[in-house]
């Protein structure tokens, strides 16, 4: 068979990274134009890849043999990932081309967002735990070269010392995984380990490298309570930002569905990944209700949307973890990049008058009309793809709290007829969207990936303490009109704002309120 | 008045409470994002001249206000200044520090090289800052940038604070919670803000009291903590500017200086160390402000540039051409905009039939106006005006509605988006769809929206009202005779994408909206047969077959829509002639503003609009240097190169010169607001200029703040003055040259002081034009003075 081609898409990124080595400077000639082309390429030889992999028409590739063999592997999950990533290289390298027009480091720039990109693409098909290092290492000094893209930034100085502390920590804590790993399994392939740990069991150093794996992944998310170096990234330019949300933030993710096999053998593992990931999505999400600046919310909110991929990880809901990632990576890169358009929203938002507030009354009304919407259409879907799992139910019935919300908008006293009808109908479409995308998601990724395992004591009790802590903030959130302005929740709303001020005992601890050496900005 | 404190303060202490209104009315307003205008930064410092301000604004803000010695030499050796313009701006000064010769003040421009790189005097912050290593300056504009950024917030988050609070109290309350600044180390700042009084007043005077801060001292001590708070302050200000056109007043920027005042407070409290420090910054605070000779030398030299500009532009005006004796087909009347002067040019090359027409892009109608499906009022007029008169574009009731709801599901979907835990839900449904979205804005394939339905005024107007209303209006438009048989009245807008800036390339006559439905309105009146009907009859002669025909002008692409609100069908063959001529200029003005555009063609710029990471899609009144009011004679056929403002003026048509009258305090004023805003932009981009684009970071639907957080950044963004290699907009000062008696120019100066104030301290020059030459300049203190063949021969 021959070695799929997704596994060249980072070497097309080569020659024109050597050229911009070569052309840092302002206005690099067809440096801009070369690299949009050679992202293109990229993206084309991964989706090449995908189809090869879907066929089951392509091999992995490994150098030389033992423990540091450097290896990429072929199969649907490493080649839709790679495809998402080429995807959202595309975008924002074609979005530099003019972006970056007439910028002092211009070709610099290029050169190093298409080394960034490299690194992830191998990262996500990396075949050996060696090879995922070095992409991550690499990952983290590139995109650390980015974030002090304006080096005499103070601002972007402390933020990039923050992400490089907290990123190569995860790779330490991934180097530990590793050598745990081989010394319990004599091996460090991703396909293999699997095989070596139905043989021999996790043990205590299996137990401890999962732990190590849980703790970079939770790192490389942002997740709670290290998540401060995500918040401060927009330093950079746009795409970097871009770029980081929608690509590089993955590898977490990318981490555990990788080794899920492992991760899903420890159950101390999964409790841990629902409690940080409940924690982080919920803590996220309502830190981002408080932020003014659009780029800070949407950090806040990749933040919360990580959480909500490791809860789903937790739970051993592996596929809808995988669809989360691309999902969310497709809105988060539009949301960044189109972020120049949040004067024309808020005002298109103040146009058609206030909005109208549900009472108590039409919030419950709309709790069960979405359980009513929900369950009509979970039962089509189970009968036409089977049952689900209770994870999956309970995944669920976060979403049918989510839809509530929309309803109860439109469920409002003053809310007209025809808007009552219309957010009905978007309810519906969202929970149709819903189900396809996870049927789709099954259908490619399912039998590649652990089925969540049946609920332990353990497990249902995380399940229950996750739909309840979701449903009781989603309660709280369509009544928000209600309770968001009186002086009693001031004070929580000053703390929510500062993000429980974890960031700002992580600068103290780091330094980062210290003077740097300020220049003058841009002229 | 801000505040009434008779009744608080003390004798003693009203000069404190005196300095912060006076440090509130120093800072310029800030417009909202949504509709931008440009403002003179330099609005508090009108009654000085430019080395007094680079003097006051050196010590408060630490900025320079003209450009680099270095920037002046060079254009020395280019030959924009030449030695004669050196010279007579040396003899016009009247500072008795300004250098002995002209090779003494070239002297000084070699000398200060890329300089002069004012140091202002320090803050508390700034002094605690050296002595504790923490960045304290930087925490504030942390701390005081997320409050703000949520009380001033228009609707991007979802949880605001409570609305209607004012701004000093909600800021003790926020600072009451607020852990940050301890844990950077500043101590019990909590029980501080407590502990400080809970009026601005008391919290002022405590704090003045705590700081030293003597009579003296403090107003430029007030002014420079003003300062610091950058854009916040000038939205603050914007808040005022608002209130009193309204005949009300707001105290929000009071509030502010009262909060930068407690955080100075505390951090001296606790830095007992930097005291003796402090006590001489407050001497020098209190010293008299006098510019250095470096300051004076380079205020001389900024007017020897803009008398280079002057010497060129006046060596353009060569004297009218003959005037057009037959009737023109085709009259449009364009914006004064700079823009316009490169699409006035190119439409008039290709046909004789064809006459232009300059006039302010709102045609004089102060409309408050409702957009279709909007509760929103939009100002669409000078921000120096109040509006009058109420339109609305809801077009039918049925489809309004429609529109509403359609929009409300869209702002419900959106917080679904947005919400806790229903955002979890959002991406999993609908983030796939993203995919499509991502390659349609890529590739540029947006929808072009629908045009509105015709704007009409709320409650509809007389038969008299009408005919007054379209009478006033072609007069000052100096069209009360000889219509073409169309008559083509053009507003204007930018069209770019995922620009925060957008309005800011909008017209600024028309509050920084697009100039469609004033346009639209006035072709509307102007059909109107009621309104034919009373024109005769006010000294206006329309003829039976000229139809007013409404536009928009695209200034990204040139491109102009023509809006057919019920004209009579009939005439299509007209129309198509003009849609023919129109798009035959489009090209040729494309074609001219594409060279300056970096890497970009003619054919290409239609698509430059549509790129969603476009930072420069077109250089709006980047270059703008002279506004001339004259007949188009005095301009036709001559290249000003988009730089200048054209406004159609016909003094011998103007009764009593209450058309001049309007023109010098209305469009000069407005003009003048644009130029010093981008002379600001370039010359000071730390403190006047909007910042990077490639790190704007939206806040509160108002405006933008740089990376992540931070003050609020006001003004032009640095890529809209600068093209990567060199400055697109020559920061000069504008030249106004007006053909009219130059005693009538006089009196009307007399009249408006506060617009005198602007040409006696040099932010604006202005000229006598006679027969489209130029005659006289107007001389401070002296009136007119000829304008002698050497001082204005090229």
């Amino acid at each position: 068979m021959p070695i799929a081609l997704t596994m060249l898409a980072p070497l097309a990124l080569l020659p024109v990274i050597l050229l911009a080595i070569v052309r840092p400077g302002q206005r690099p000639g067809a440096l801009p134009r070369l690299s949009e082309t050679a992202a293109l390429a990229a993206l084309a030889l991964a989706l090449g890849g995908l189809v090869q992999t879907a066929m089951g028409a392509a091999t992995g590739a490994a150098l030389p043999a033992g423990p540091f063999t450097l290896a990429l592997r072929a199969d649907l999950v490493s080649a839709s990932v790679a495809t998402l990533v080429g995807f959202i290289g595309w975008i924002v390298m074609r979005y530099s081309r003019t972006y970056l027009d007439g910028e002092a480091r211009e070709g610099a720039f290029h050169g190093l967002m298409l080394a960034t990109l490299m690194a992830v693409l191998v990262f996500v098909q990396a075949g050996t735990l060696p090879t995922m290092i070095l992409a991550a290492i690499a990952v983290g000094l590139t995109l650390k070269r980015l974030l002090l893209f304006y080096p005499d930034r103070p601002e972007a100085q402390r933020a990039a010392t923050k992400f490089a502390v907290v990123w190569h920590i995860g790779d330490a804590m991934l180097v530990c995984a590793a050598a745990l790993l081989f010394a319990r399994f004599g091996t460090l392939d991703v396909a293999a380990l699997p095989v070596a740990l139905a043989a021999e069991g996790l043990g205590l150093a299996g137990t401890l490298a999962v732990a190590a794996i849980v703790i970079a992944a939770a790192l490389k998310t942002a997740a709670f309570p290290l998540h401060g170096w995500l918040t401060e990234v927009m330093e950079a330019p746009t795409p970097v930002s871009a770029l980081l949300h929608a690509g590089i933030i993955n590898a977490g993710g990318v981490l555990l569905i990788t080794l899920a096999p492992l991760v899903q053998t420890s159950p101390g593992a999964m409790a841990a990944l629902v409690l940080i990931g409940g924690l982080t999505a919920l803590f996220g999400a309502a830190v981002m209700l408080t932020q003014s600046a659009i780029k800070t919310a949407l950090a806040w909110s990749t933040i919360s949307q990580m959480g909500f991929m490791l809860l789903q990880c937790g739970l051993g809901l592996w596929t809808l973890a995988l669809l989360h990632i691309v999902a969310h990576s497709l809105y988060k890169a539009h949301a960044f990049l189109s972020s120049g358009g949040a004067v024309a929203e808020v005002a298109s938002i103040r146009r058609p008058g206030p909005v109208a507030a549900p009472s108590v009354a039409a919030v419950l009304k709309s709790f069960a009309l979405a359980l009513a919407i929900f369950a009509a259409i979970a039962a089509i879907f189970t009968a036409a793809f089977g049952p689900k799992s209770p994870q999956a139910l309970a995944l669920g019935a976060i979403l049918i709290f989510g839809v509530a919300y929309l309803v109860a908008q439109g469920l409002a006293d003053r809310a007209p007829v025809a808007l009552t009808k219309r957010t009905v109908a978007a309810a519906l479409a969202a929970a149709v969207g819903y189900f396809s995308f996870q049927s789709i998601a099954q259908a490619i990724w399912g039998a590649l990936l652990p089925t969540a395992p049946a609920p332990t004591d353990l497990e249902w009790a995380m399940l229950v303490i996750a739909v309840a802590s979701f449903g009781l903030v989603a309660f709280a959130q369509a009544l928000f009109p209600l309770w968001a302005h009186h002086p009693a929740t001031a004070g929580l709303r000053v703390h929510l704002a500062n993000g429980l001020y974890l960031n700002a005992l992580l600068d103290r601890a780091l330094g980062g309120f210290r003077t740097a050496t300020r220049t003058a900005g841009e002229s | 008045m801000l505040m009434t404190h008779a009744d608080i303060a003390p004798a003693r202490f009203s000069a404190v409470l005196d300095a912060a209104e006076a440090a509130a009315r120093a800072i310029p307003p800030a417009f909202p994002l949504d509709a931008t205008v440009a403002v003179n930064p330099f609005l508090g410092q009108t009654g000085e001249d430019l080395a007094a301000t680079a003097a006051r604004l050196a010590r408060v803000a630490g900025v320079r206000v003209t450009q680099t010695g270095a920037d002046y030499v060079a254009a020395i050796a280019q030959g924009t200044i030449s030695a004669d313009d050196l010279a007579e701006a040396l003899a016009a000064s009247p500072s008795p520090l300004k250098p002995a010769n002209v090779t003494a003040l070239r002297e000084v421009a070699e000398t200060l090289g890329a300089g002069p790189d004012p140091r202002a005097l320090p803050t508390v912050a700034d002094l605690a800052a050296e002595a504790t290593g923490i960045d304290w300056p930087a925490l504030i504009d942390k701390c005081i940038g997320l409050w703000a950024a949520g009380h001033f917030d228009r609707g991007q988050a979802l949880w605001s604070p409570a609305p209607g609070a004012e701004a000093f109290a909600a800021w003790r309350a926020w600072a009451m919670h607020d852990l940050t600044p301890e844990i950077a180390g500043l101590d019990e700042f909590c029980a501080h803000v407590a502990c400080a009084p809970d009026t601005t007043e008391r919290a002022i005077l405590s704090a003045a009291e705590t700081l030293g801060l003597t009579d003296a001292a403090a107003p430029t001590a007030l002014h420079r903590l003003a300062m610091s708070l950058g854009g916040w302050a000038q939205h603050a200000r914007w808040l005022l500017w608002q209130a009193e056109l309204r005949g009300d007043t707001d105290r929000t920027l009071v509030d502010l200086i009262a909060i930068r005042m407690i955080w100075d407070e505390a951090l001296l409290v606790q830095t007992p160390a930097i005291a003796a420090q402090w006590a001489e910054t407050v001497a020098a605070h209190a010293a008299p402000l006098a510019p250095s000779p470096d300051e004076v030398a380079l205020a001389i030299l900024q007017d020897a540039a803009d008398r280079g500009h002057q010497r060129r532009l006046a060596a353009a005006l060569e004297g009218n051409a003959a005037p057009e004796v037959t009737r023109p087909f085709l009259q449009a009347a364009f914006c004064i905009d700079v823009r316009s002067e490169v699409f006035r040019r190119a439409l008039e090359s290709i046909d004789p039939a064809i006459a232009t027409i300059g006039f302010a892009g709102f045609f004089g109608l102060p409309l408050a106006h409702h957009a279709h499906g909007s509760d929103t009022l939009e100002a669409r007029l000078p921000v120096l005006l109040y509006p009058a008169v109420h339109t609305s574009s809801a077009g039918d009731p049925a489809r309004d509605q429609a529109s509403r709801i359609a929009a409300r599901t869209a702002r419900a979907w959106g917080r679904f988006r947005q919400a806790a835990v229903s955002s979890f839900a959002f991406v999993e449904a609908m983030g796939p769809v993203y995919a499509v979205k991502l390659v349609k804005s890529a590739l540029g394939l947006a929808s072009k929206p629908k045009a509105e339905p015709a704007p009409e005024v709320i409650g509809g107007m007389s038969a008299e009202a009408k005919a007054d209303t379209g009478a006033a209006v072609l007069k000052a438009m100096s069209l009360t005779k000889g219509h073409g048989a169309i008559v083509l009245l053009l507003g204007h807008g930018g069209n770019v994408t995922n620009n925060p800036h957008e309005s800011a390339y909008h017209c600024g006559a028309c509050g920084g909206y697009t100039g469609e439905v004033s346009a639209r309105l006035l072709a509307i009146l102007l059909n109107d047969p009621e309104t034919r009907a009373g024109l005769a009859a006010r000294g206006v002669e329309v003829a039976e077959d000229t139809l007013f025909v409404a536009g928009l002008h695209d200034t990204t692409t040139d491109a102009i829509t023509l809006y057919e609100d019920s004209l009579p069908p009939a005439r299509s063959g007209d129309l198509t002639r003009v849609r023919t001529w129109l798009a035959q200029a489009a090209k040729l003005a494309r074609a001219e503003r594409a060279v300056r555009l970096p890497g970009a063609r003619g054919d290409a710029i239609a698509a430059r609009a549509l790129n969603w990471a476009e930072i420069r899609p077109e250089w709006g009144l980047a270059g703008c240097a002279a506004f001339i009011a004259a007949p188009r004679s005095a301009t036709t056929g001559r290249d000003l190169g988009g730089r200048a403002f054209l406004h159609s003026y016909d003094w011998q048509a103007d009764e009593g010169f209450g058309t001049l009258e309007l023109i010098i305090t209305a469009p000069v004023v407005v003009a003048s607001w644009i130029s010093l805003q981008y002379y600001g932009s370039s010359v000071a981009p730390e403190m006047f200029g909007g910042g990077n684009k490639l790190i704007h970071n939206v806040v509160g639907g108002i405006g933008v703040i740089e990376g992540n957080g931070g003050t609020l950044r006001a003004g032009l963004p640095w890529q809209a003055v600068h093209d990567g290699d060199r400055l697109m907009h020559e920061p000069l000062r504008l030249s106004v040259m007006i053909e009219a008696p130059r005693e009538e120019m006089l009196r009307v100066l007399e009249k408006h002081p506060q617009v005198r104030a602007l040409f006696d301290n040099g932010w604006l020059h202005l000229f006598a034009l006679k027969d489209g030459k130029v005659d006289a300049r107007y001389v401070p203190g002296r009136g007119f003075a000829e304008a002698g063949p050497q001082s204005m021969a090229a």
